[in-house]
């Protein structure tokens, strides 16, 4: 492996491997805390209000971006907290009567339920900026889990020192729920959000219509759904998406650095290459590779969400903050350094991309490789990968594009790319 | 002199249930400068694909229920001299299109809002502001209609209420009463629980502009005591609203009502 090969491109490659987390808390003092909030908290039903949440107001009025300036992170989502009882009015009285019956308990927020998985948030009593609650039990709808989630607290965190930097700037993050549910739920909803102090001040219930329209109007940079059909609609319209999912434990991850991490073919990058390696294998594809080093792989449906964050990186960096930035991206490849990789490094710097951190597996497994970087979530169009990373405990988002679907996704690839 | 005459083409409906909506001759044909033209017919306007979602609204409802009386009952209004004389033609033109208008009104300027409040007009509509603004201050319920309305006409009736005070369409003082929003309310609402949630004729959005969703659950709550029932809601919290309106392509906007102003 050469390493002169892979400084051609950015200076922010340094190395092939990883380095350990530059921010990450100490061990030692997470399980002790880890202990104290079992005893303290038992099983309540009721989550406890996520307190010192920052409030999105600026001097008496209301701030918030405008779409076109912030980096807006839609979610959706499918089932707004059906419990089980509600799942039967649903299934056996049909919609009429489940939003019937929705209107006449509204008073009652939604309750999480069974079906998803563990949400598991750590407290922190340093910081008073993000107080978590531990939510001892599986959550019905992912609404609850994303709030709760390392992801969303991280685009907080982000937007705390955006905001310490650029008091008047309206390049933030920002997250709009875009979802199909009928207003008939509006209210609920909304007692809901109250109820569990959920982030949510911008919403779309389009009453069955398609939402795409509307997430281009937000000018969405990344639309996350648990529904796999909607996510495809919106990559077919351009729009950035992947479908989450959640890891059953999540792996502790750092606080004050969103990590962000990437597949590169048919995530950054077109398929091209990937369709190549599955019609004739593994050498051509390196021929090919090879041969074409100096050409630019055309972009891929995540290109967009990696420039964007680049944008608010560079932010950091006008004001001295490059060693220090609170947001660190990754790409994590299938593809060898030597040979394969120096096309994609070559095509993000002719993109005016920066990566911080590019490690090229050659087809080693991801897993190891994601629990050390531990990014708040990892983008990915094959499934098997997806359900490594979250076998690790990280949130992992399928993007479902390219060749890659067509095949079984099941499928163990051997020297997977 | 105001002249009101029957549309012997259409079944006329019942006075005291139907909901009256009273549209502009303007708005519903397009006169062009040359209105001594040889044509007989006027093109069509802005407003015609409301008409044709209003006639739409009730062929539905009429299915659901042949013996239906809360209908939408149109009525064509002129509300300038020029169009004031173009009766014959205006009456044509209907005629000519098949459109569901039960009676006319051929009033002037001075006279037209008299005519809204003789023929107890619920709801008026106009693509002219200051007619809208005027009526408005009369105590009847108006909007301007939009331009952008024609270009992607929906075939479902959308009824768009602005959930922000701020949004306000006319720049009269709000009318005293409260009553005629509210019972204009109530009837489209009753109107909307004929149909289920989905294939319904018509649809009822709900756009909040600047607050955040606490604003948006006071506006659902409001409309829900006047007998409105929300199909879509768009919590914008500040975003553009253009945007979002073309998608939403409403037919009229409304205020969820005037005590918001309160707020």
């Amino acid at each position: 492996m050469s390493l002169d090969a892979v400084q051609v491109m950015s200076g922010q490659v340094k190395e092939l491997k990883v380095p350990p987390p530059s921010n990450g808390d100490s061990r030692g003092s997470w399980e002790e805390k880890e202990e104290f909030d079992r005893d303290h908290l038992g099983l309540s039903t009721k989550p406890k209000p996520v307190t010192g949440r920052r409030a999105r107001k600026v001097e008496g009025g209301v701030f918030f971006p405008k779409p076109e300036n912030a980096v807006t992170v839609a979610v959706s989502s499918r089932v707004l907290f059906r419990t089980e009882r509600e799942q039967k009015v649903f299934e056996q009285e049909g919609v009429e009567e489940y939003l019937r019956d929705q209107i006449a308990h509204e008073d009652e927020p939604f309750a999480p339920g069974p079906a998803f998985p563990f949400v598991k948030v750590k407290r922190h009593t340093d910081s008073q900026r993000h107080q978590c609650t531990d939510i001892d039990r599986v959550c019905a709808d992912w609404l609850l889990f994303f709030d709760r989630c390392v992801l969303r607290q991280a685009l907080e965190t982000v937007n705390g020192r955006l905001r310490e930097l650029y008091p008047q700037s309206e390049e933030l993050f920002d997250i709009v729920l875009v979802t199909y549910n009928h207003a008939h739920v509006g209210i609920r909803l909304i007692n809901t959000i109250n109820h569990h102090n959920l982030f949510i001040e911008r919403f779309c219930m389009t009453g069955g219509s398609s939402p795409i329209g509307y997430l281009k109007a937000w000018h969405t940079n990344l639309y996350l759904s648990a529904d796999a059909e909607k996510v495809r609609e919106a990559l077919a319209e351009g729009i950035a998406a992947a479908t989450m999912f959640m890891p059953g434990k999540q792996t502790e991850v750092s606080e004050s650095q969103l990590r962000v991490a990437f597949d590169g073919d048919a995530v950054l990058f077109s398929d091209e290459s990937e369709r190549i390696f599955k019609a004739h294998g593994l050498d051509k594809f390196f021929e090919h590779e090879r041969a074409n080093e100096d050409t630019l792989l055309d972009h891929g449906p995540l290109k967009g969400f990696l420039e964007a964050l680049g944008k608010l990186q560079k932010k950091f960096y006008a004001k001295g903050h490059r060693l220090d930035c609170p947001i660190r991206t990754y790409l994590v490849t299938a593809r060898s350094a030597a040979s394969s990789g120096i096309r994609a490094l070559k095509t993000l710097r002719a993109w005016g991309l920066e990566i911080d951190e590019a490690l090229f597996l050659a087809g080693a497994p991801k897993g190891p490789m994601l629990e050390k970087i531990r990014p708040h979530i990892y983008f990915d169009d094959q499934m098997f990968h997806v359900e490594g990373a979250a076998e690790v405990g990280t949130i992992a988002a399928h993007v479902p594009y390219g060749i890659a679907q067509k095949h079984n996704p099941k499928q163990k690839a051997g020297v997977g790319k | 002199m105001v002249a009101t005459v029957e549309n012997t083409d259409v079944k006329q409906k019942d006075a005291d249930r139907a909901l009256i909506v009273a549209v502009t001759s303007r708005s519903v044909f397009e006169s062009g400068a040359d209105d001594d033209g040889d044509e007989e017919v006027y093109k069509v306007g802005t407003a015609f694909p409301l008409l044709q979602a209003l006639q739409r609204v009730n062929e539905r409802l009429l299915e659901e229920n042949p013996a239906e009386s809360l209908l939408f009952d149109v009525v064509l209004i002129t509300t300038d001299r020029q169009q004031q004389q173009q009766s014959s033609r205006i009456i044509s033109s209907t005629r000519h299109y098949g459109l569901e208008v039960g009676r006319f009104c051929f009033s002037s300027e001075e006279d037209f809002t008299e005519s809204l409040l003789t023929n107890n007009v619920q709801l008026f509509l106009s693509t002219d502001a200051m007619e809208a603004s005027q009526a408005s201050q009369k105590g009847v319920v108006s909007a301007q209609l939009d331009q952008h309305a024609a270009s992607c006409p929906s075939e479902q009736l959308r009824v768009l209420f602005c959930g922000d005070a701020v949004v306000r369409l006319s720049s009269s003082p709000a009318p005293a009463s409260q009553q005629a929003p509210q019972s204009f309310s109530a009837q489209l609402g009753e109107m909307r629980q004929r149909f289920g949630l989905f294939d319904s004729p018509v649809s009822v959005v709900l756009v909040t502009s600047r607050g955040g969703r606490e604003s948006c659950g006071t506006a659902l709550r409001t409309l829900r005591s006047h007998g409105v029932s929300v199909d879509e809601a768009y919590c914008l919290a500040g975003a553009p609203r253009g945007p979002m309106l073309s998608l939403i392509r409403p037919h009229f906007l409304l205020s969820v009502g005037f005590s918001d102003l309160k707020e």
